[in-house]
C-alpha cells in the first residue's frame, strides 16, 4: 500500500514510463522504415488504451481506494455544485425523510426500546390478578387483603411491592399544590434498585396505621418547593393539612410511579365491606422464569381461596410503563417510514432522469478509460454524498422534530418523556438511514446510467435514451403513487374519525361553562358538614360573580376524569348483578346550569336537604331501563345491598343522559343525588364548581379562583378552565393522532405529485419532436393532451389499485385508534383514491398543457 | 484479432507472470524490451497487451519478485528497467517446475490413447 501523497510521484513515473514504451515502439518503427505518422498511428493503436493502462496498472499497487474515494467525493461535489436546482431539491426532500424518521424513531427508541432506568429492569414485572366476574374492577391488581396475606410467600421473585398512586395538596411551601404522589409499600424503591440520593426510604415500621406521618420527596419536588436544600430531611412539611416528616430524597429523574413527586408510606386498614386493589410489582429472581411466577401467582390465589375465579398476570414493568402508546407510536413510525421510502424513490428518479441525461458524460469518460466499475462508483459516491448530506441536515431536523412532538403531543400522553432525546444510538439510526437508503437508490440509477449500451450514447443523441429507463421511472412513480394512497387512507380514516368524535351528542351544552375543581382535605374539613358549608360558601360567591347566569356543583363532573360508579337496589324490581350506574351529586340547579334537558318530573331544589325526604333524579335510559312501562316519578331506589327503612331514595325527576367519562363512550346511564342529602365526607372533598356566563367563559376564570381563595386561601385549585377546553383535552390525543399521520399524507402527497410531474414532464421533454410531427400532421390539443396523460393514467390506475389493496392490508392496524368508523370505510377509500387521482391529473397536466403548445417548427429544427 | 485472440491466453496471470519472470532470467529490461522479447521468443504468437503486461510488471515488483530502477538511455531519455531479485528467481524455479508438471499433464490428456483411435 502507497501512502496517498506518494501517489502523485508514482503516478507522473508511471506517466514517463508508458510515454516511454510508446516512444520506444515508434521509434521502432520508424527505424524499419515506416512514415513517422503511420508509426504514431500503428504504435497507438497497438498500445491501446492508455487511460486504461494506467488504471489497470495503478491497481497493482494497492490502497488506490482512499485516494479514489478523495477523488469521486470531490468530483462528486462539484457536479453537484454545478446543478443546483437538482441538489436543493435532493437533499432537501431526503433530508425531510431523513429527519422525520429519525425523530420518529428517537421517540419510538426512548418510550418502547430503551430499557427501564433501573438496574436488570428486564428482571421487573407487574403482577396482577384480573377479577373479570366482579363489575366494580376495572384494572387488574391484587387485593390490599390478599397483599397482606401473601407478601412474604412469593418465591419466584426476591422483592415485591405494593402501591398505590393518588393526588395529595401540598401547603405552606410557596402556593397551595395539588401533586401526583404514590402511597408504597416498604421496599418498593428496593425493588427497583433505586437508593435515595439523601435521608432514607420507608421501612415496614413506616407501614403502620398508627406511625408518625412521614414523605419522601422527588428530585424536582425538593428543587422546586424547597430550593434544594440538603438539611431537608428532619424537616416537617404540610400535606392535606397534615404535617409530614421528610425522611429522604430520591434522585434526579426518578418518578415511579406515573410522575409522581412524592412518596408516602401504604397504611392499610383492612376493613369489612371496603377493598381497595393495588398495584404490586416484583423483581424475578434468578433463573426464575415469566411462566414460573405466573403458575405462582396461580397457586397462591388457589391457596387463598381468595376469588373462584381470577385470572392472573405477570407482565413486564417495562410494557405496563409504557401501556397503550405503544400502538399509535407504531403507527407513526410506519407512516414516517412510508413517507421516507416516497422521498428516496422520488430522488431515485431524480437521479435516473439525471443519469440520463448525463450519458454523454459517462460515455465520454467510459471512452477515456474509466471502466464501468468506476463509473458507477463515481455516481454512487456522488448520491452517497446527497444522502449523507441529507442525513446531517435530517438529523438536525430531528433534533426540532423531537422537541416539536414533546411539545405538541397531548400532556402526559408520552410516558418516559424525560428520558427521550436524540443521542448516539439516533444519530448512529440516521446515518444507517441515509447511507442505506443511498445505496440502495443510488446504485439502481447507477448501474442503468453506465450500462451497455454507453458507448452507443456518444453517436446517439441523448434525448432518445430511454426504454428501460422510462419503465423504471414509471414503476417508482406508480410505488410513490401507492404508498402515497396507503398513508393518505390512514390520515382521512382518522381525521372523519376525529370529526365523528367531536360531533358527538353530549348531553350538555359547554359553550358558556366553566368549571373549578377542588379536593378539601379531611385534616382541615373533618365532616360532611364542614365540607358541605364550604362548598355553600364557594357557590354564593360564584353565583355574585358578574357575568354569571348560574352557578352549582357536582362531585364527578362529566369529562373530568374519575366517577362514582355503582350497582343500585330498585323497590319492587331486580336487576342484572352486572348493571352500573354513573353516581354524581349536585346541587340545585345544576341541570339548568349544564343545560341538560329535564324530562319528567322536578329538580333538586334547596328543600332537598338532610333532613328532608332522600331524593334522586334518575338518567333517561335507567329509567327505560328499569320502569319501560311505568312512570318513575315517585318510584324508589337505594344505594344499599340491604337497604334500611331509610335508605330508600325516591325518584323525583328524569333527566336526558350525559357523556360523563370520556366522549367516546357516548351516553351512560346515572342517577342523581342532591349534595345536601350526602352524608358521607368520602363522597364530597373532590367537588366541582361549575358556572355558566352570559358571555365568554374564559373571561370568569379569575374571578372563581378569587372566590375559592376567599373561602379557604390554603386550598390550591385542582383544575380550572371552560367547559369546552376541557373537552378539547379529552379529544387531544386523538387530534394530536390525526393531525401527526395527516401532516405525513401530505408531505407524503406533495412528494408523489412532484415525482408525477417530473415523469410526465420529462416524457413530454423527451417527445417534443413526435409531439411536434404530430401537430405538423394536423393533430389537435386535445388530442396532443390525451396522449400525454394516457402516459399518465398508465402509471396513476396501477398506483391506485395498488394503494388501495395495501390500505386494505394495512389500516387494520387502526382499528384500536379508531371511533365509529371501519378501517375499510368505503365512503373514505373513495374519496381518498379520488382525491389521488385528482392531484395526480393535476401534477400532469401542467407538462400536458405545454406539450399541446409544442410550436412544430420549433420542435422539428430543435431536434 | 486471430492473434489478439491468443494473447487472451496469456491473461492467465500465473502464466504472464511467470513468461516476465523468464524473460527478466536473461538480465534487466524496461516494459517495451520485455513485451519485444516475449513477442520474437514465441514467434510472434503471443502479443502481450500494454494492459495486461504493466499490471504485471507493478504487481510482481509489488510481491518484490522483480525489482525497478530508472536508468538513462542512449538518447539520454529515462526507462524504467525491471531486473529479477533473488525472491523471483526462486519463484521463477518453482513455477516453472509447476508448469512442467501441467505441460506434461496436459500433453498425456492431448495425446490419444492407441486403443480408441481406432473405432
Amino acid at each position: 500500500m502507497i501512502a496517498p501523497w506518494r501517489r502523485r510521484h508514482r503516478d507522473l513515473e508511471l506517466d514517463e514510463e508508458l510515454a516511454g514504451h510508446m516512444r520506444m515502439a515508434i521509434e521502432e518503427r520508424v527505424a524499419r522504415g515506416e512514415r513517422r505518422e503511420d508509426a504514431q498511428r500503428a504504435a497507438r493503436r497497438e498500445f491501446g488504451n492508455l487511460g486504461v493502462v494506467k488504471e489497470v496498472t495503478r491497481d497493482m499497487w494497492g490502497g488506490g481506494w482512499f485516494e479514489r474515494l478523495l477523488q469521486d467525493v470531490r468530483y462528486g461535489a462539484r457536479t453537484l455544485r454545478r446543478s443546483p436546482a437538482f441538489t436543493i431539491v435532493a437533499l432537501s426532500t431526503l433530508a425531510l425523510g431523513i429527519g422525520a424518521t429519525t425523530a420518529m424513531f428517537t421517540v419510538v427508541h426512548g418510550v418502547l426500546l430503551r430499557p427501564l432506568p433501573y438496574p436488570r429492569s428486564d428482571r421487573l414485572m407487574r403482577i396482577a390478578y384480573d377479577y373479570p366476574k366482579s363489575p366494580f374492577i376495572t384494572e387488574g391488581g391484587i387485593s390490599d387483603r390478599q397483599w397482606v396475606d401473601t407478601r412474604s410467600r412469593y418465591r419466584t421473585f426476591t422483592r415485591v411491592a405494593a402501591f398505590t398512586p393518588g393526588f395529595v395538596t401540598l401547603a405552606n411551601a410557596g402556593d397551595p399544590v395539588r401533586l401526583q404522589e404514590a402511597s408504597v409499600a416498604a421496599g418498593l424503591f428496593e425493588t427497583l434498585g433505586i437508593a435515595p440520593a439523601l435521608g432514607r426510604t420507608f421501612g415496614r415500621d413506616d407501614e403502620l396505621v398508627s406511625g408518625e406521618p412521614v414523605v419522601v420527596l422527588g428530585d424536582a419536588l425538593w428543587r422546586e418547593r424547597f430550593g434544594a436544600d440538603a438539611n431537608v430531611v428532619g424537616r416537617t412539611i404540610t400535606l392535606d393539612g397534615v404535617r409530614h416528616t421528610v425522611l429522604g430524597v430520591m434522585p434526579q429523574g426518578f418518578a415511579y410511579p406515573l410522575d409522581a413527586r412524592l412518596w408516602r408510606p401504604l397504611r392499610l386498614e383492612l376493613a369489612p365491606n371496603r377493598f381497595q386493589i393495588l398495584s404490586v410489582i416484583g423483581r424475578l429472581r434468578d433463573g426464575a422464569t415469566r411462566a414460573q411466577a405466573l403458575a405462582e401467582l396461580d397457586g397462591l390465589a388457589a391457596a387463598d381461596r381468595a376469588r373462584d375465579s381470577v385470572i392472573a398476570r405477570v407482565t413486564p414493568l417495562k410494557d405496563t410503563v409504557v401501556g397503550d402508546v405503544t400502538r399509535s407510536l407504531l403507527v407513526f413510525a410506519g407512516a414516517v417510514g412510508l413517507v421516507l421510502l416516497i422521498a428516496c424513490a422520488n430522488v431515485a428518479n431524480l437521479l435516473l432522469m439525471r443519469a440520463t441525461t448525463r450519458r454523454r458524460e459517462m460515455a465520454v469518460r467510459a471512452a477515456l478509460g474509466a471502466g464501468r466499475p468506476r463509473l458507477v462508483r463515481q455516481l454512487v459516491t456522488e448520491s452517497a454524498l446527497l444522502w449523507v448530506g441529507a442525513g446531517v441536515a435530517g438529523a438536525a431536523i430531528a433534533v426540532a422534530g423531537v422537541r416539536a412532538l414533546l411539545t405538541l403531543a397531548p400532556d402526559g400522553r408520552i410516558p418516559r418523556h424525560g428520558e427521550i432525546g436524540v443521542d448516539a444510538v439516533a444519530l448512529g439510526f440516521a446515518l444507517t438511514v441515509s447511507l442505506g437508503t443511498g445505496l440502495i437508490f443510488g446504485l439502481i440509477p447507477a448501474l442503468r446510467a453506465t450500462g451497455s449500451g454507453v458507448r452507443d450514447a456518444l453517436a446517439a443523441s441523448a434525448r432518445t435514451m430511454t426504454g428501460r429507463d422510462g419503465r423504471l421511472r414509471g414503476a417508482l412513480v406508480m410505488a410513490e403513487i401507492a404508498l402515497a394512497l396507503v398513508l393518505l387512507t390512514g390520515a382521512a380514516l382518522m381525521m372523519e374519525s376525529f370529526i365523528r368524535l367531536r360531533r358527538v351528542e353530549l348531553g350538555f351544552r359547554p359553550a358558556g361553562l366553566a368549571s373549578l375543581t377542588v379536593d378539601l382535605p379531611d385534616a382541615t374539613y373533618p365532616s360532611a358538614a364542614a365540607m358541605q358549608a364550604a362548598h355553600q360558601a364557594v357557590l354564593d360567591r360564584l353565583g355574585r360573580i358578574r357575568g354569571v347566569a348560574s352557578a352549582s356543583a357536582v362531585n364527578f363532573v362529566p369529562l373530568g376524569g374519575p366517577m362514582i360508579r355503582g350497582d343500585i337496589k330498585v323497590d319492587g324490581r331486580t336487576l342484572p348483578p352486572s348493571y352500573l350506574v354513573a353516581k354524581p351529586s349536585v346541587s340545585p340547579g345544576y341541570f339548568r346550569t349544564m343545560a341538560i334537558r329535564l324530562r319528567l318530573g322536578r329538580e333538586f331544589t334547596a328543600q332537598d336537604v338532610a333532613s328532608a325526604p332522600h331524593v334522586a333524579i334518575v338518567s333517561e335510559s335507567v329509567a327505560r331501563q328499569i320502569w319501560p312501562d311505568v312512570n318513575p316519578i315517585g318510584q324508589r331506589i337505594s344505594n344499599k345491598d340491604v337497604p334500611g327503612p331509610g335508605d330508600w331514595l325516591t325518584v323525583v325527576g328524569v333527566v336526558d343522559d350525559v357523556g360523563q367519562t370520556s366522549i367516546d363512550v357516548h351516553r351512560e346511564p346515572a342517577i342523581y343525588q342532591p349534595i345536601q342529602q350526602l352524608t358521607q365526607a368520602f363522597f364530597l372533598g373532590h367537588m366541582s364548581f361549575v358556572v355558566r356566563g352570559v358571555g365568554d367563559p374564559a373571561l370568569l376564570l379569575p374571578a372563581m379562583r378569587r372566590a375559592l381563595r376567599d373561602v379557604d386561601p390554603n386550598q390550591p385549585i385542582g383544575s380550572i378552565g371552560t367547559m369546552e377546553s376541557a373537552i378539547s383535552a379529552t379529544v387531544a390525543e386523538p387530534l394530536f393522532q390525526a393531525r401527526l399521520i395527516g401532516a405525513f399524507s401530505i408531505v407524503a402527497l406533495v412528494l408523489a405529485a412532484i415525482g408525477i410531474y417530473g415523469v410526465v414532464a420529462y416524457s413530454v421533454a423527451e417527445r417534443t419532436r413526435e409531439i411536434g410531427i404530430r401537430v405538423a400532421l394536423g393533430a389537435g390539443r386535445g388530442a396532443v393532451v390525451g396522449m400525454v396523460l394516457r402516459r399518465l393514467l398508465v402509471l396513476l390506475v396501477p398506483g391506485v389499485v395498488l394503494g388501495v389493496v395495501g390500505a386494505l392490508a394495512t389500516t387494520r392496524v387502526l382499528s384500536s385508534l379508531l371511533f365509529d368508523i371501519r378501517p375499510n370505510d368505503p365512503a373514505t377509500f373513495v374519496s381518498v383514491a379520488v382525491l389521488l387521482a385528482a392531484v395526480a391529473i393535476v401534477a400532469g397536466m401542467m407538462p400536458a398543457r405545454r406539450a399541446s403548445r409544442v410550436d412544430p417548427l420549433v420542435a422539428l429544427r430543435e431536434g | 484479432m486471430a492473434k489478439q485472440g491468443l494473447s487472451r491466453i496469456e491473461l492467465l496471470q500465473g502464466t504472464l507472470d511467470l513468461i516476465v519472470l523468464q524473460t527478466l532470467r536473461w538480465g534487466p529490461r524496461h516494459g517495451y524490451g520485455i513485451a519485444q522479447m516475449i513477442r520474437a521468443s514465441s514467434r510472434d504468437v503471443l502479443q502481450v497487451d500494454t494492459g495486461s503486461l504493466y499490471p504485471a510488471l507493478h504487481r510482481l515488483e509489488k510481491s518484490g519478485a522483480i525489482a525497478a530502477e530508472w536508468e538513462t538511455s542512449e538518447n539520454r531519455q529515462r526507462v524504467r528497467v525491471y531486473r529479477l531479485t533473488a525472491a523471483g528467481r526462486k519463484q521463477l524455479d518453482a513455477e516453472r517446475s509447476r508448469w512442467e508438471q501441467l505441460s506434461q499433464a496436459m500433453a498425456g490428456i492431448f495425446a490419444p490413447p492407441a486403443a480408441e483411435t481406432e473405432t
